[in-house]
């Protein structure tokens, strides 16, 4: 052995008997969490995957695994049960003081079993199915939702209340929900819906499959996505988009100052210039809420049918009761999460998809 | 003149397991959740007498139901991984050779990208069903293995140079359809390529794992059998055979023995980079080439590199869990270039 | 011959060549082709000698005569198309390569080395063939590749790097390498090709005196006319795949039979050792 090699290897033994020692160092453990101590009672329940899940009653602690499932842990008032969060949960602002487990894709068993988790709320396209079997290796139970269009949002939020114990809260939520819809479809009327191209990445350029929830969001918005695509984010040409002409381009974003300087340079490109909702800039942009399948986003919704169809939009003065309803709603009822205003409110904080 | 003795290697081995050791312990202690050596004791003593119903449900679950089966995953597709390297650069007479040169990895990533599509299509239970991407990609590099043999072969015999270019023919056919595939089904695909970067989360039955060290033991053992003829064969083919190494056979154990084990890794922690390149050339420049101390050295060399880096991944941006690929691919060409440096001075 | 009748003979008694002969080359024939609808791209044609221990054979003839053919023959790398080869009776090409390496040593030309090893090392790669195949060097390991370095007095190269070293001390290590193998046959590849003239004859002197002293058939294999004449007992003289003629220098160097072989015009004389001394005429000296 040559004498480099001697010493690397002396080098590498008093290394690790240094870090042997300072393993010993005592550590500020977290303190244990509770464990309930009642007998559980068990519900086998069928998640949106198909897969039979035994939840425990009642579900007192729960982690999410994806923004739009805090979002809506949220609306049903059961925030003070969500222990764990993923890094991206950020709406409402309360959220982002939660327990953080990680990412979406790659979050940390470790904190998640800290927590000792009554169930684990999971969505088909945010998470992978390798953190629900090893969620299943280590006992703890796990509920996947997978809506695709408003109709099963609702669906799925009323669902979810049920199984986490508010039922009533979860009818209200959906019937909330059902109302700003309906209002919506009554202005809508008959109008013809507008072609759209809704831009999830410009370079490449990448738009929503007909089968998403963003798809049929368009379509509750008086529009119709140009894209007909099976997969869920399909990588479009641009040739066709300037072939189809879409009437508008639709950007989601937190800001819409953060669209125009993107929109001006689109505007340059050579491929870019010939499709007319750039160069007559026929730009819509509304809140990051559209790509998450949680309540706020109706008020997306809403945002977007008012920006492409304004003429359906002219108020009515209103009747001082209904100012008054809308200025004070009730103490009992869950905060209005998807009124316009606190929507805007909202989107000073960039967030992830889903 | 000093020839090698077996006391000599297991005190080189020694050294190395004990380094192992101590790598071990930082990784059961360290992690997202922090654990006090003493409970990190204390459990572990529970565990190897028999009494795991007693662990506590505070730490117990986190260290022996997460970290020890990612640990012992870690040990042994580091093993696995580095073995194969050491392997092929000799079959191949190539220092730049890894244990993905030859295609395994693409197979084993077609073979999980084709489980994943089937598997919604299938009724099969839980748990078959967290156990059908290993085994497609197991069945995938299987397959690539013995296409690989056959289309390397010249006169019968597998030839170096021939083997060499199927196996890179055949890999990067194998990765443009698995781009092609992944560019058309982006949606049920979504977090393969994490996978395919390389991770230690897969979870895995207990008979798992005992399938993974038998096998790793078995084709480790066949290749170890063969460790006096490789230092024979990087002297050449024909002065190897003229001193008496039946080269063809050992060709063929080799190959089917170190792929087998690279197959067995991908499996189930996907293309972990870099490890089955750079661990021979550390432990060839600490131990020297002689392959009867090189190819025991190396595994354990692999078995401490992953669980570091893997330590790493799931520590630098806790809790978020970066891949281990990842880890090691920023650690290991630095590392690489320092090694060539001190080489050629 | 051998005594007793044909019939009565053990079938697993190695079969007794001539007289005390240990390698016999009987009728070997090759051919070689690239594809075997072809025609052969290269033939042997049937080719016979024989040569006793402590004999120093010389396989001699110019470029694509089929010199390195028939040492590979008799190296049992190739198996031949017709004919046999016997080495103490056992055929080459029938034997393992580990028994047939415990029997006969090749020394090639260069060797290139992938990783870096000593010389020690190397010479002690030649003990692979005798005991088990996964094994740790004994002590007579050490001892015979000691002796084989002493021998071909590269002692003192013992702990040097194999590419620190010269082409000449690089030779004389590969041959104790060969001679670690404690063969019964000693076969070389063009050994003076890269050597300078002092290198030549060290190398030679040295096979010489091995072969007297441990008993080695040797066979080398060269195009070198001088060299094969001062040091072979035996030459063969091949051309384009045929054996001319086989016997001692003396009735091999003949200058119409040289000539003809090398195509070149040249002179044979008595040199002072006794053995012929051939000088290669050029067109200036022929004019005289």
């Amino acid at each position: 052995m040559t004498d480099f090699a001697r010493s690397l290897i002396r080098n590498t033994l008093c290394a690790a008997i240094a870090a042997l020692l300072l393993c010993s160092a005592p550590s500020h453990a977290q303190n244990a969490s509770p464990v309930s101590a009642a007998s559980p009672v068990f519900r086998e329940v069928t998640d949106e995957a198909g897969r039979t899940v035994r939840v425990p009653q009642p579900v007192n602690r729960i982690v999410s695994l994806a923004p739009s499932l805090t979002e809506t842990v949220y609306a049903l008032g059961l925030q003070d049960r969500l222990v764990g969060d993923t890094d991206y949960c950020d709406y409402p602002a309360d959220a982002q003081k939660k327990t953080k487990v990680g990412g979406g894709i790659s979050p940390s068993l470790e904190v998640i079993a800290a927590l000792h988790p009554d169930l684990v709320l999971v969505t088909k396209s945010f998470n992978r199915l390798e953190t629900v079997h090893s969620l299943d290796n280590l006992g703890i139970p796990s509920y996947a939702t997978d809506p695709h269009t408003l109709g099963e949002i609702i669906a799925s939020s009323k669902k979810l209340s049920e199984i986490l114990g508010a039922p009533e809260a979860g009818a209200s939520v959906a019937a909330d929900m059902q109302r700003h819809l309906a209002d919506l479809q009554k202005r809508l009327g008959d109008l013809p819906p507008k072609r759209v191209l809704f831009v999830v990445w410009t370079q490449p350029l990448i738009s929503v499959g007909k089968d998403t929830f963003i798809a049929d969001a368009l379509r509750h918005a008086g529009a119709v996505s140009i894209v007909d695509a099976e997969q869920a984010w399909p990588q479009v040409s641009l040739e066709e988009v300037a072939r189809l002409q879409p009437d508008f381009l639709i950007f989601s974003a937190s800001h819409s100052d953060a669209v125009s300087p993107a929109v001006e340079a689109l505007a340059e490109l050579p491929g870019w210039n010939i499709v007319e909702a750039v160069s007559n800039r026929r730009i819509a942009v509304i809140s990051e809420a559209v790509n998450r399948p949680a309540p706020r986003i109706v008020s997306a919704i809403e945002d977007l049918a008012r920006q492409l169809h304004p003429d359906a939009f002219v108020e009515k003065p209103e009747s001082g009761k209904e100012k008054l309803q809308r200025e004070n709603p009730s103490p009992n009822s869950p905060p209005s999460t998807f009124s316009r205003d606190a929507a805007q409110a909202q989107m000073t904080v960039p967030g992830g998809c889903a | 003149m000093k020839p090698l003795t077996l006391r000599h290697l297991l005190l080189q081995c020694s050294i190395l397991v004990i380094i192992l050791f101590v790598v071990v312990v930082v990784a059961l202690k360290f992690g997202a959740v922090p654990v006090s050596l003493y409970a990190l004791g204390r459990d572990l003593l529970r565990v190897v007498f028999g009494q795991s119903s007693q662990i506590s449900s505070d730490y117990g679950l986190i260290i022996v139901n997460i970290r020890l089966p990612r640990i012992l995953l870690g040990m042994i597709v580091g093993a696995s991984l580095s073995v194969a390297g050491t392997s092929f650069q000799a079959l191949l007479r190539n220092p730049l050779a890894d244990p993905y040169v030859l295609g395994v990895s693409s197979g084993a990533s077609l073979g999980a990208i084709l489980a994943l599509i089937v598997e919604p299509h299938l009724s099969i239970s839980p748990l078959f069903a967290a156990l059908l991407t290993p085994l497609g990609a197991f069945l995938g590099a299987a397959a690539t293995i013995t296409a690989v043999y056959f289309l390397g072969r010249r006169e019968g015999q597998i030839d170096s140079t021939t083997l060499l270019l199927a196996g890179v023919i055949t890999g990067s056919f194998l990765s443009a359809i698995i781009l092609f595939l992944m560019s058309t089904l982006t949606g049920s695909l979504r977090g393969l390529s994490f996978w395919m970067m390389g991770e230690l989360s897969t979870p895995l039955q207990k008979s798992v794992y005992w399938f993974l060290g038998v096998g790793f033991l078995f084709a480790a053992g066949a290749i170890y059998t063969t460790a006096s003829d490789l230092n024979l064969l990087l002297a050449g083919e024909k002065e190897a055979m003229h001193l008496g190494v039946d080269v063809p056979r050992v060709r063929l154990v080799v190959y089917v023995a170190a792929s087998f084990l690279t197959g067995l890794a991908v499996s189930v922690s996907g293309a972990v980079g870099y490890v089955g390149l750079i661990v021979p050339h550390v432990m060839r420049f600490i131990f020297g080439s002689d392959h009867r101390t090189l190819l025991p050295t190396a595994a354990i060399g692999g078995a401490i590199a992953v669980i570091m880096a893997d330590t790493l991944a799931r520590t630098v941006v806790a809790p978020t869990e970066v891949p281990v690929g990842a880890v090691t691919a920023v650690i290991g060409a630095p590392l690489f270039i320092y090694l060539l440096r001190r080489r050629l001075t | 011959m051998s005594s007793g009748s044909a019939l009565a003979r053990n079938p697993f008694e190695p079969a007794r060549a001539g007289g005390d002969s240990r390698l016999s080359v009987e009728q070997v024939s090759y051919a070689y082709s690239a594809n075997p609808t072809q025609a052969p791209l290269f033939t042997l044609e049937a080719t016979s000698f024989q040569a006793k221990p402590g004999e120093i054979v010389a396989i001699l003839g110019p470029n694509a005569s089929g010199k390195s053919t028939l040492l590979n023959l008799i190296a049992g790398a190739l198996a031949p198309l017709s004919g046999r080869i016997l080495l103490d009776g056992f055929v080459t090409h029938s034997l393992t390569p580990k028994t047939r390496a415990q029997r006969i040593a090749v020394v090639q030309q260069e060797s290139r080395l992938l990783f870096p090893a000593r010389a020690w090392e190397f010479v002690l790669q030649g003990r692979h063939a005798h005991g088990r195949s996964l094994r740790f060097e004994s002590e007579d390991d050490v001892i015979i590749a000691k002796n084989a370095l002493a021998q071909v007095g590269a002692a003192d190269l013992s702990d040097r790097w194999m590419d620190e070293i010269s082409g000449g001390e690089k030779q004389r290590v590969i041959l104790a390498r060969a001679l670690a193998q404690q063969p019964l046959l000693l076969l070389l590849d063009e050994p003076t090709l890269h050597l300078d003239i002092a290198a030549q004859v060290g190398l030679l002197d040295a096979l010489r005196r091995l072969a007297a002293e441990n008993r080695y058939t040797v066979v080398v294999v060269t195009h070198e006319l001088n060299l094969a004449a001062e040091y072979a007992d035996q030459v063969v003289l091949m051309q384009r795949g045929r054996c001319l003629r086989v016997g001692p220098p003396a009735s091999i160097y003949q200058r119409e039979l040289l000539e003809q072989v090398f195509q070149t015009p040249l002179t044979v004389e008595l040199g002072a050792s006794g053995r012929p001394r051939v000088t290669v005429l050029s067109e200036r000296s022929s004019e005289l």
